[in-house]
């Protein structure tokens, strides 16, 4: 049989099942049925020309969220539209935005999209349309690429303005009076991709809107606020939180779709005491490679920019025996050049591109067409961003597949054993905090700046009062005669705050052993400090790396290759102190408690171990700065009479292992990245005085995780105790315990046991959450 | 407020805001902030006076600063009013390649602010504006005791500049007349409609510049107008001057800035006068600096009259070697060339190869390109090969001078071997040509 040749979807997954290392690795394999289209007929008010460009696109009626969404907002009421990939969801904001364009053409939109590549797409696409109907449209993107003569153009007269929240916060807002003829007669909001604006970047968003609302009140309009979302557990919460408005929601689904297959794998365990399993990149590849094969557009998602090179490179390989379309397959990430980005999503649109590797920057609503096939070469984290994902392969009509292959990240290990997760439960809820105070009153500063506040407003849910009275005593916004706040500075301070700090900065991993100085990866801050620091052994693509000098200022670090017998470990001394008490409740196994704390962690020493026999072949100093966090966590405290015949070393071990699970699966309960979560257990708490678990909340002020964990206790306790139980290691493994190597005993054991303990106390009473 | 907090608290997400909760983690973020300074390291707030009455508030300001307060519908403004004598005729200003008009009323402006950019949160607090009565130069400021009475500042803005007002200012395009558009518009008015604008930096910088280290409005003072500051305040100061009266009520702290802005607005009417007496009158104008000159036939030649500004280059360069100290040659070369090329573009291509001449003769660098452009000239204008491969050949001359000591013109390098390339080529197919013949 000729290697290559093209092949049906269902053949190639039926192929694919034959192969016994595929076959065995199968946890999940369920086929969603094909669904209907929903159709409703354009609205009576819709311009004879929208219809004949709509026409023109072969749409001969919308589906019914599109109706239901284009109802509302020609209304004037507020939407929040949450439908799948590729749905038609642009044309649900875009219709009734050129309908209003066309009734009076003094009328503007703002659309926000969080990146500029978002924003240029759906530009194109949007004069594109406007040209077939025959609309006469003035639409421009305002970023930090736009000509300063463009830029006056856009400000006196762009109908559509499409822009960041980076650009509105630091460039529209505080020269608003340029841009008053766009804030007079604002008809329309656009947020695109909202489900992108959580944690404390969709902290700092929600406040950039109330701040355009208010800049809009202060010019009389009150446009339409029309959020979108990819698939979450609480979209209109979340419209909520980042808009202070009730929209209404539609999420009624109309746009039809083949049937789709979705296998979930999970790679067989190589060596069970270390829960040490067979990689995950080499079976995704496998699949891939039968589609690709087959002539089958496909996408493969990988974790990371290395996971997509090396899979990018082998799969390559293997296309070029027999001269298979080795050209046709694309990489994709960031650090690819915009014009080679744009032709390869020109390329999956027409055909001419047959796959391509990808990280999650193809997971937003770019436009590249539909597939066929969707390979996730790594659980994405979240269910949200693996529909996304599974999202692009799927046409119309033909049938598609999605392959989910599981990597050892505790996180992979939860769902590959609960695959019912992924097809019954809710997505994950996206979780921000407008009020954290920290963000609070940097955006309280710049809004200020931008208008002086009355005596009585409000800034968010509550009264500005007291906030700006705080402000004062630093002396950059005063109270006037009138009673009015002015800003009183010389500062600029939008230019103060980044809307996307904290998190994204990583530390970059440089190897200068060979000819010249190459990037082999990145570590967020956090890990740097226990990965990275001088004299560490750091393991790359299984290689090991001497980590000749750290600059933390320039978050780089020098590596050179080495060939040692041992590994290194640090030592993070973490330290917290409970601040304030936001709300405690008894349960018979303790208490759950969330509140206010100071988090202080330094990493101080390293030891030297010998790899299998794990002799400490000796030590060295770390200096690095302390970091503190100002933030919010949540506490479990065990009642210590019912955990007094615990031997002390086998609570910590418990403490450590069931506390390890209970950050994995709270990552997964409020769609966080685990990294956002905080761990630190003590099995004498000098503050509560007893066994506690704390988790933390990772940012400054925090995002209300903490207070979402206090409130979600049983199912924490619950999941944690069946990730454990369900696990296939013997004593406790990377992917529920935590390294077994670094805890010692059977961590598996004890933490089963004081989570099944703790879980019983939950069941056995009525949970007040 | 609490009844409509626990209203709201539920309804909506994210944290719920307990008031007292969030007093007690103000309270902590205080402690933080300052936990490196000890108690007694604090600075110790000053007495804060407290206005009740934003009258009472201006009064003083105005008692403080030797002025009065007017009264507007929005609140009070302070005026400061200073008359000083300076006779001017500034009809001949009409000679001048700028846009102004003599006989509208002119009106100086210039503004202090609380910082700079023209985005929102940065006020106009003073406004200087003058005008002349007769022999005498009037100054108002118009100043601000509170943020709460910018719209009676911005009242009395408007009262003052009419329709016909033509405005006269130091860099007012780029900073302070957006500044007071955005003012305006922060209280969705629009700025006074006027007749004109006439701004005094770019003039400044096309004619006195050359010879002075910056363009700062003082410098270009003390050295065209020879008017010497003393204690002059520094810019950076002015805001800070601002914040300290609002915060003490002092109104002294105000009074080095009203100096200050007093100065400048009177400096735009010594230079209108500069440049209605001297850089207007052609015959005092002869005794200025050449460069000066040469700056003012760029302004002339750029508004579209050439003969002006072939008359200025003329002065100029006859002028030059009367100066003392002498400019240098290079300038006068500079100067020349920018005439020839003036020639050149009006079509007395004779006139400008006789100019090309004069600077080749001077020597230097410059003479090479200026055969160069004679070159040009004969190849182009006069169709005369021969001629011009002789010019390229004096050009490659100087150029290989050049290139012997050490200070070779590699553009002139560049240009030459390409040119006399082709006019070889040229010349070998063509029959030698008279100059003089060409019909």
């Amino acid at each position: 049989m000729r290697i290559h040749a093209p092949a049906s979807v269902p053949a190639v997954v039926d192929r694919l099942l034959e192969d016994a290392v595929v076959a065995a690795a199968v946890v999940a394999d369920r086929t969603l049925p094909q669904r209907d289209a929903v159709v409703r007929p354009f609205p009576s008010w819709l311009d004879e020309r929208l219809r004949r460009g709509l026409h023109a696109r072969g749409i001969e009626a919308l589906y019914a969220h599109q109706a239901e969404a284009l109802e509302l907002l020609h209304a004037g009421l507020d939407a929040c539209v949450v439908t799948p990939t590729a749905s038609g969801k642009s044309l649900c904001y875009d219709l009734p935005v050129l309908q209003a364009v066309i009734d009076d053409p003094a009328a503007r939109a703002l659309y926000l999209f969080p990146t500029k590549a978002l924003g240029q797409d759906q530009l194109a696409s949007l004069r594109a349309f406007a040209d077939q109907a025959g609309v006469e449209l003035a639409a421009g993107i305002y970023d930090g690429d736009t000509p300063t003569l463009v830029r006056q153009t856009i400000r006196a007269a762009g109908q559509v303005v499409v822009t960041n929240p980076d650009m509105l916060h630091a460039a529209m807002l505080p020269h608003h009076t340029k841009w008053y003829q766009l804030f007079e007669q604002l008809r329309f909001i656009v947020i695109d991709e909202a489900h992108t604006y959580r944690g404390i970047f969709g902290s700092h968003v929600a406040n950039v809107i109330r701040r355009l609302l208010r800049i809009c009140a202060h010019y009389g309009s009150r446009p339409v606020v029309v959020t979108c979302s990819a698939t979450i557990g609480n979209p209109l919460e979340l419209a909520e939180s980042l808009t202070g408005r009730r929209p209404a929601l539609v999420d009624r689904n109309g746009a039809p779709s083949g049937e789709k297959r979705v296998l979930i794998l999970n790679p067989p365990v190589v060596d069970a005491r270390l829960g040490i399993r067979a990689g995950a990149l080499r079976l995704a590849e496998r699949c891939a490679l039968g589609f690709l094969r087959a002539e089958r557009q496909t996408i493969v998602f990988g974790g990371s920019r290395h996971a997509v090179e090396l899979m990018l490179i082998r799969l390559r390989e293997a296309l070029r025996e027999g001269r298979g379309p080795v050209s046709r397959l694309r990489g994709y990430r960031s650090g690819y050049l915009p014009t080679e980005r744009r032709a390869i999503e020109r390329g999956l649109r027409s055909g001419e591109v047959l796959g391509v590797v990808s990280t999650n920057a193809l997971e937003l609503g770019l436009d590249i067409g539909r597939l066929d096939a969707a390979v996730l070469a790594g659980y994405p984290g979240s269910i949200a961003a693996t529909w996304q994902r599974i999202g692009r392969a799927g046409r119309r009509l033909e049938p598609s597949a999605a392959i989910l292959v599981a990597t050892s990240h505790p996180v992979d290990q939860y769902v590959a054993a609960h695959p019912e997760l992924l097809f019954e439960a809710t997505a994950e809820e996206a979780r921000l905090d407008p009020e954290n105070l920290h963000v609070l009153l940097a955006h309280l500063r710049a809004a200020t700046f931008e208008l002086p506040f009355e005596p009585q407003e409000r800034f968010g849910q509550a009264e500005a009062h007291d906030l700006l009275a705080f402000l004062a005593e630093e002396g950059h916004v005063r109270q006037a005669d009138d009673g009015r706040w002015y800003w009183a500075s010389e500062n600029f301070p939008a230019s103060e705050i980044s809307l996307r700090s904290g998190a994204d900065v990583n530390v970059v991993i440089i190897d200068t052993g060979g000819d010249r100085p190459r990037v082999i990866g990145e570590v967020d801050q956090f890990s740097a400090r226990t990965l990275v620091h001088e004299g560490a052994i750091y393991l790359h693509d299984s290689r090991q790396y001497h980590v000749d000098r750290l600059d933390w200022d320039e978050q780089k670090a020098y590596v050179r290759p080495v060939d040692v017998d041992h590994y290194t470990q640090a030592e993070l001394a973490v330290t917290l102190k409970p601040l304030e008490t936001f709300d405690a409740v008894d349960t018979r196994g303790g208490e759950r408690w969330h509140g206010e704390v100071m988090v202080s962690s330094i990493a101080s020493i390293y030891k030297k171990l010998r790899f299998e026999t794990l002799e400490n072949l000796g030590w060295g100093r770390i200096r690095l700065p302390e970091i503190e966090l100002h933030t919010t966590a949540y506490r479990l405290a065990l009642d210590p009479a019912a955990v007094a015949d615990w031997k002390r070393d086998e609570l910590d071990l418990a403490l450590v292992g069931a506390g390890r699970a209970m950050q994995t699966v709270a990552s997964i309960l409020l769609m966080s990245d685990p990294h956002d979560l905080g761990l630190v257990s003590q099995v004498r708490s000098p503050h509560a005085e007893r066994p506690v678990v704390y988790l933390y909340d990772g940012v400054p002020g925090g995002v209300g995780l903490a207070g979402r964990l206090f409130a979600r206790h049983s199912e924490l306790v619950a999941g944690a105790l069946d990730l454990v139980r369900s696990c296939a290691c013997q004593t406790g493994c990377p992917s529920c315990t935590g390294p077994s190597l670094e805890t010692g005993g059977d961590a598996r054991a004890a933490a089963i046991r004081l989570l099944a303990w703790l879980a019983e106390q939950a069941t056995s009473r009525a949970d007040a959450a | 407020m609490p009844t409509e907090l626990s209203r709201m608290a539920p309804r909506l997400s994210g944290v719920a805001i307990d008031a007292g909760q969030r007093a007690r983690r103000l309270e902590r973020l205080r402690a933080l902030d300052r936990r490196l300074v000890t108690a007694a390291e604090l600075p110790t707030p000053p007495p804060r006076p407290s206005f009740a009455d934003p009258m009472e508030r201006a009064e003083r300001l105005a008692v403080g600063l030797g002025g009065a307060v007017e009264t507007m519908p929005a609140g009070p403004v302070v005026v400061v009013e200073r008359r000083t004598r300076l006779p001017v005729d500034l009809e001949p200003l009409r000679r001048l390649p700028y846009p102004v008009d003599p006989a509208r009323p002119l009106i100086s402006l210039d503004t202090e602010t609380t910082g700079l950019g023209s985005s929102t949160g940065t006020v106009a607090f003073l406004v200087g504006l003058g005008s002349w009565q007769g022999d005498e130069f009037v100054t108002q400021q118009l100043l601000m005791a509170d943020h709460a009475d910018e719209p009676a500042l911005l009242q009395a803005i408007d009262a003052r500049i009419t329709t016909d007002t033509w405005l006269v200012t130091y860099n007012g395009r780029t900073f302070d007349w957006p500044l007071l558009e955005t003012r305006f518009r922060m209280f969705r008015r629009r700025a006074p409609v006027h007749a004109g604008h006439l701004d005094l930096l770019p003039i400044a910088r096309q004619v006195w510049k050359h010879r002075l280290a910056d363009a700062r409005l003082a410098s270009v003072e003390a050295a065209i107008a020879g008017v010497q500051r003393h204690e002059d305040l520094p810019g950076a100061m002015i805001p800070d001057r601002f914040f300290g009266w609002l915060r003490s009520g002092r109104p002294e702290l105000l009074a080095d800035v009203l100096d200050h802005n007093r100065e400048d607005v009177v400096s735009l009417a010594r230079l209108l006068g500069v440049m209605a007496g001297v850089l207007a009158d052609p015959e005092r104008r002869r005794k200025e600096h050449p460069g000066d000159l040469a700056g003012l036939a760029r302004a002339y030649a750029r508004s579209g009259r050439s003969d002006d500004a072939l008359a200025c280059y003329d002065e100029a360069l006859s002028a030059w070697d009367a100066g003392d100290p002498a400019p240098s040659r290079l300038e006068w070369a500079d100067v020349a060339a920018d005439g020839a090329r003036l020639l050149s573009r009006v079509h007395r291509h004779v006139e400008a190869e006789a100019a090309w001449r004069a600077v080749a003769e001077r020597g230097g660098g410059s003479a090479a390109w200026a055969w160069i452009a004679i070159a040009k000239i004969r190849e182009h204008r006069h169709r005369d090969v021969h001629g011009a491969l002789e010019a390229a050949g004096r050009a490659l001359a100087i150029v290989e001078r050049r290139r012997a000591i050490g200070v070779p013109l590699r553009g002139a390098e560049r240009d030459l071997g390409r040119r006399l390339h082709r006019l070889r080529r040229r010349a070998a197919r063509a029959p030698v040509r008279h100059p003089a013949s060409i019909g």
